[in-house]
């Protein structure tokens, strides 16, 4: 269970946090949530889908590591094997709270940075600093700091881009039935893409809308990210070849 | 001079009138077609009925194909989820007795007959229960499908309730922006015609509105058909009695009161009384046999069963009259009823709008190319709609005639040999040693299923003796599994689901996704 805690310099003074990737720190995830100004740099090596949030049944995007619940196919004993590591990531254990606030006769809601303290990252001992010795935050703190604020930005303002696409029709969904090496099967459902007919087939007027938009080029990325879809599946391949010869070995 | 059929004229603005406008000018494209018109003409001082709130699952992809969103549907329409009928004391009148008829078809349903193992299983449970997850979510409260779920897709078969008055309106808006239908409102005064007896126009005052054929929805007053062309009708009064209904709307004590996701149907002294949730309130009525109780009576039952809410309804019931019965011929000449004008029976079954959807699917399917043709089309029309109310007919008599219930003669002249169809005695004969099955129902698009007669006769205690014939279909084995796969899939869907209340809030405010 997570509990999420205000950050402050006084409770969370000598706080450290371990920033080594693996699944013992809960980095064995199979997807994480993302938004379109990431989509650019995820693309080079994750697919980027769309799915409805369980709760409200909105459109978010995410990208994937693996093919099945728990997977997460860039983790290996040397920690996460890639150069880019999505945000969603990157900022555990911290998330953005909100905290109700009196201004002006008026309640405002104000985003604050929470600690999770059940984290397996958190640590008094190993990791890096939270703090400095006077109170002032970490080298490592203001890059989760500003991590924090683009995920925040970015997911806040996305709404306005699913609602572009959904409205062009541009989101289908998709099932994605991938076969192994080995002869297994599994079925992704409940999962969302760009539908490329539907694209193709844009007038001007609603290009030329996307485009001032932004909203373009993520577009594009999702598109170009599908082809990691087979590299996803080459390393699934190559590691169940690996543990298979182990077994046999 | 052309015999080609292109311009058809609907006379009456109610449900039938916009639901078969909508399938007409969305299936002939009449936007992109400029061959073919689609008028509907109505008079600006008749009210529609505004009955019949509750529908078939196949209103779903009617909607669908006329490119209706779903959330607005819901919304405009005040319409909520429905996935079954629950009927409530049918049996014997005691407490606890009642029995579902879901729309999703029994698990395995084709390729396993779950009735034999079913009837063994001692202290057997109710039939429904058994085969079908159904139940427990309509039990449970629970929505037929998830936020996430797209528009129209389903995770349990489901249907709609909605508001009658509103659906004409949502359907007119809809038929005359977005499909092209032309609406003339103005009041018909008389019928012009041709030699051979066809109508040419509706006369509108000085005016004209001509037409290559007319579509009479125009509700009781039936004014083509009864009026003008004195089609006879066939009175159903031998077999199903009920022929009035007193109807009440019932405010929720909250606006957040639980939506019940299934029409529930109790047995009264002489009928019974439909109950259906809207999102904002609900639509109750007793529909009873005037030979059989009186109205103040009927009236007394209605205030009972309203209970303590009775004391501030918004408004006093109103009487509708029933009148069952149907047309002898449907489509006369360049004529064809559709709706209450074509023919009305108790609502039981739902069957109005789903008769209104499956009538104007026929003509939009069929709508002959010339005029000589029309005769053919008529004649396969006359036919297929004989054959389907006669069909109704047998379904609602078969609620009546497995009733146990005694100290009311309403339920004991529903027995009575006489009042029942041959068809349906036969029927009854040979379910004594097998269910139910599609040879019973070989036409394509039959009303109802054999699912739906199984549902019904096992839902009524219906005793079957299966030990004539062993199948292959009859394997025990494969029948228990069936039943454990549904226990499973109701914990699942009791667990994945939410409350239909809760999923018909997130629609108003946040809609469906199309994909």
């Amino acid at each position: 269970m997570a509990n999420f805690q205000l950050l402050n310099n006084i409770d969370h003074k000598d706080l450290k946090i371990k920033t080594d990737r693996s699944a013992e720190l809960g980095d064995n995830l199979w997807y994480a949530v993302t938004f379109p100004e990431e989509f650019r740099n995820l693309q080079r090596y994750y697919p980027i889908f769309f799915i409805k949030n369980p709760n409200d049944g909105e459109f978010e995007a995410v990208a994937m590591f693996g093919v099945e619940d728990g997977e997460n196919l860039f983790l290996d004993e040397k920690g996460w094997n890639a150069s880019y590591i999505p945000l969603n990531i990157m900022r555990q254990p911290f998330l953005i709270g909100f905290q109700e606030k009196e201004q002006g006769g008026q309640t405002v809601r104000e985003p604050v940075v929470t600690v999770d303290m059940d984290s397996p990252r958190v640590s008094q001992e190993q990791g890096e600093p939270v703090f400095l010795e006077h109170g002032g935050s970490s080298g490592y703190m203001e890059q989760v700091n500003s991590i924090l604020n683009m995920l925040y930005q970015g997911l806040s303002g996305s709404k306005s881009f699913y609602k572009a696409l959904t409205e062009l029709d541009l989101i289908e969904s998709f099932v994605l039935d991938v076969q192994l090496d080995d002869g297994s099967e599994h079925r992704l459902a409940g999962f969302y893409t760009i539908n490329e007919d539907v694209l193709k087939e844009l007038d001007g007027e609603q290009l030329e809308m996307l485009h001032r938009k932004g909203y373009l080029e993520p577009i594009y990325m999702v598109i170009a990210s599908m082809s990691r879809v087979s590299d996803l599946l080459e390393i699934k391949n190559e590691q169940r070849k690996a543990a298979m010869g182990h077994a046999e070995g | 001079m052309t015999e080609r059929i292109r311009n058809i004229v609907i006379l009456g603005g109610g449900s039938a009138g916009w639901l078969t406008a909508g399938v007409l000018a969305s299936e002939h494209c009449i936007t992109s077609n400029s061959q073919i018109s689609v008028t509907l003409v109505e008079s600006p001082d008749v009210k529609t009925i505004g009955v019949g709130e509750g529908t078939w699952p196949s209103m779903r992809e009617t909607l669908r194909r006329m490119g209706v969103s779903e959330s607005d549907f819901i919304r405009e329409c005040d319409a909520s989820f429905k996935q079954a009928s629950k009927f409530v004391g049918w049996v014997t009148g005691e407490p606890g007795d009642h029995y579902y008829h879901p729309f999703s078809p029994p698990q395995g349903y084709g390729d396993v007959n779950l009735v034999p193992a079913w009837a063994e299983i001692d202290g057997a449970p109710r039939f429904a229960d058994a085969v079908s997850f159904q139940p427990h979510l309509c039990e449970k409260g629970r929505a037929p499908k998830q936020i996430v779920t797209p528009e129209y897709g389903a995770v349990a078969n489901y249907a709609y309730h909605l508001d009658a008055g509103k659906f004409g309106r949502f359907m007119q808006k809809f038929c005359v922006e977005k499909l092209g239908v032309r609406h003339l409102l103005t009041h018909v005064e008389g019928v012009d015609t041709n030699d051979n007896g066809d109508i040419s126009a509706l006369r509108t005052g000085d005016d004209r509105v001509k037409g290559d054929l007319f579509i009479d929805c125009t509700g009781f007053s039936s004014i083509l058909m009864s009026r003008h062309f004195e089609i006879p009708r066939v009175s159903t009064t031998d077999v199903l009695f009920c022929d009035t209904a007193l109807a009440v709307q019932v405010p929720y004590p909250t606006a957040d009161a639980p939506i019940t996701s299934h029409t529930v149907a109790t047995a009264q002294k002489a009928g019974w009384i439909w109950d259906i949730g809207l999102p904002t309130r609900r639509g109750v009525g007793y529909v009873y046999s005037s030979a059989h109780t009186s109205d103040e009576q009927a009236e007394r039952a209605l205030l009972d069963y309203v209970g303590k809410r009775a004391a501030n309804l918004p408004a006093s019931p109103r009487k509708i009259p029933i009148k069952p019965g149907h047309l002898q011929t449907f489509w006369h000449r360049n004529c064809v009823a559709v709706g209450i004008s074509a023919g009305f029976i108790e609502p039981l079954e739902a069957s109005a709008l789903a008769l209104i959807e499956m009538s104007a699917q026929m003509i939009a399917d069929e709508l002959p190319a010339t005029r000589p043709l029309m005769d053919v089309v008529a004649d396969r029309f006359n036919k297929r709609f004989l054959y389907r109310w006669d069909r109704i007919v047998d379904f609602l008599k078969l609620h009546y005639l497995l009733s146990r219930r005694e100290g009311s003669d309403f339920w004991i002249d529903n027995r009575r040999p006489e009042t029942v169809p041959d068809r349906l005695k036969e029927l009854m004969e040979l379910w004594r040693y097998r269910p139910p099955g599609r040879r019973d129902f070989p036409q394509i698009e039959e009303i109802f299923p054999a699912a739906s007669y199984q549902y019904v006769l096992y839902g009524m205690g219906f005793k079957p003796d299966p030990s004539a014939h062993q199948r292959r279909l009859d394997d025990r084995k494969s029948a228990h599994d069936c039943f454990r796969v549904n226990q499973q899939l109701t914990g699942k869907y009791l667990n994945g689901l939410p409350s239909n209340r809760e999923l018909i809030r997130h629609v108003v405010t946040h809609g469906m996704k199309r994909v």
